[in-house]
């Protein structure tokens, strides 16, 4: 048995000229040639027909696994989202209390009560914006201050009756000190069945020293002879140069008679409920003088 | 039924990467199904009809692709010899050596596409084709074992039965 014999150099001229014709061709048929190519046409249209329904299928595979292969994407998309519903949620719910907040305004300014005393005076809209965070006081912090022209002792009213005095102000916000506080006095008239008037100071029940009860009360000192019955309304007098004559203050809910007999206090339920007070008017008395 | 058989994996090879697989590319990194199927057809025939079926697959490629011709024949014809020459010195039952080798030689065929695209005046970096050529390899390794069982029983015992000419 003859055994093969390899030509070495016949292999390596071979492998040179193979080269080089592939690289001759690679060159000539590279991008930009005109090389015309009907077998490659003949395939591309044959296998076109095939390549796009595996192309729907691919896509349609991609996108009922693109939560499983992009989990980490998924997860950092979903976070951004729930950020940004968070967002659209404070900001609808800001944009509801607005609404809710003019509806509000709206209702204050027709039902408020209607006093000739008032209504010469300027009067600024304020939103409630906190209360007191203290046991110490009974004050409101509203959303108007220097800038919008408030200024101290100007008396505040809601849509039934007297609120308070502004005590404290700030460019942006003023501190409003509520009747009900034992600080806040205020010079008042109570109007009988006939109309007569009948004077006193009201004052809180929310005083220094007794502050355990989480409630203040309006209450009013008279003499024992005074006419005064439960049901009577109870009117700022005017007097005192704070507050205007005639806003209403509450209605006189009880009546007891002092121990020593010459004085009787009437317990005056406000109009206003404080608890739920959101809009006020700031009235401009100090201003006007 | 072979024939028809083979020559719709070819096909096959040709169209899933642009497809199927464009949708599964990890950084842009696509198997080269056709120089799996080289491979395969590689190990399962004697050398001439590798080469064939290699030079074939390769022509096949380059009109398809519809430059560069000449790329892929001298790349497939590589392989196939490559593919062949291993096989006669390595088990080719063993699951885990025809993964490796079928890394390897994607490394081979990669670097022959590289050095050839380099050859025609294609800009590459470094940084790419080393990416790039041990990408490709890695996920046709991935596929091995999920291809090579079936293939290589379909080989033996199936439809893709191959029969050398003496045998029958």
């Amino acid at each position: 048995m003859v055994g093969k014999r390899v030509n070495v150099t016949g292999i390596a001229v071979l492998v040179f000229f193979l080269l080089l014709g592939v690289l001759i061709s690679i060159r000539l048929t590279g991008l930009g040639s005109r090389f015309p190519n009907p077998v490659g046409g003949a395939m591309q249209r044959v296998l076109s027909v095939v390549e796009k329904p595996m192309l729907q299928l691919g896509n349609g595979i991609r996108d009922n696994t693109k939560a499983l292969w992009n989990f980490r994407n998924v997860e950092l998309e979903n976070q951004q989202l729930q950020k940004k519903v968070a967002q659209l949620t404070g900001d609808n719910l800001k944009l509801k209390q607005q609404v809710l907040a003019g509806l509000r305004y709206n209702e204050l300014d027709q039902g408020i009560f209607r006093s000739p005393t008032l209504d010469k005076y300027t009067k600024v809209g304020a939103s409630i914006i906190n209360r007191n965070p203290t046991t110490w006081y009974r004050t409101l912090t509203v959303n108007r201050g220097s800038q919008d022209g408030v200024q101290v002792n100007d008396p505040v009213i809601g849509d039934l009756g007297l609120v308070g005095k502004v005590v404290t102000v700030s460019p942006t916000t003023s501190e409003v000190l509520m009747i009900l506080d034992g600080e806040g006095e205020v010079s008042a008239v109570v109007r009988g069945s006939t109309g007569s008037g009948t004077f006193g100071i009201v004052q809180g029940t929310y005083k220094r020293g007794s502050r355990l009860t989480p409630e203040g009360n309006l209450e009013m000192l008279f003499r024992r002879a005074d006419n005064v019955n439960v049901g009577n309304l109870v009117l700022t007098s005017g007097q005192g140069g704070v507050y205007p004559q005639d806003v209403p203050i509450g209605k006189v809910k009880q009546i007891e008679l002092d121990p020593s007999g010459l004085l009787k206090t009437a317990y005056i339920q406000p109009l206003v409920d404080f608890d739920s007070l959101e809009e006020v008017y700031i009235v401009k008395v100090v201003g006007a003088k | 039924m072979r024939y028809i058989l083979i020559a719709l994996m070819f096909f096959l090879s040709l169209i899933l990467p642009g497809t199927l697989f464009h949708f599964w590319a990890w950084s842009g990194i696509k198997p080269d199904l056709l120089i799996l199927l080289t491979i395969y057809m590689a190990m399962h025939h004697r050398r001439l009809s590798s080469v064939l079926w290699g030079l074939g697959a390769g022509l096949l490629e380059d009109f398809y692709l519809g430059r560069y011709i000449g790329m892929y024949t001298l790349t497939l014809l590589i392989v196939a010899f490559l593919s062949n020459w291993l096989t006669e010195r390595w088990y080719r039952d063993n699951f885990l050596l025809t993964t490796f080798m079928v890394f390897i030689v994607t490394v081979a065929g990669q670097t022959c596409v590289a050095f050839l695209g380099l050859g025609a005046g294609l800009q590459w970096s470094l940084g790419d084709v080393v990416q790039l050529i041990f990408g490709v390899a890695l996920y046709n390794a991935v596929l091995v074992p999920i291809t090579y069982p079936l293939i290589h029983r379909s080989f033996l015992h199936g439809w893709l039965r191959y029969r050398p000419r003496y045998d029958r």
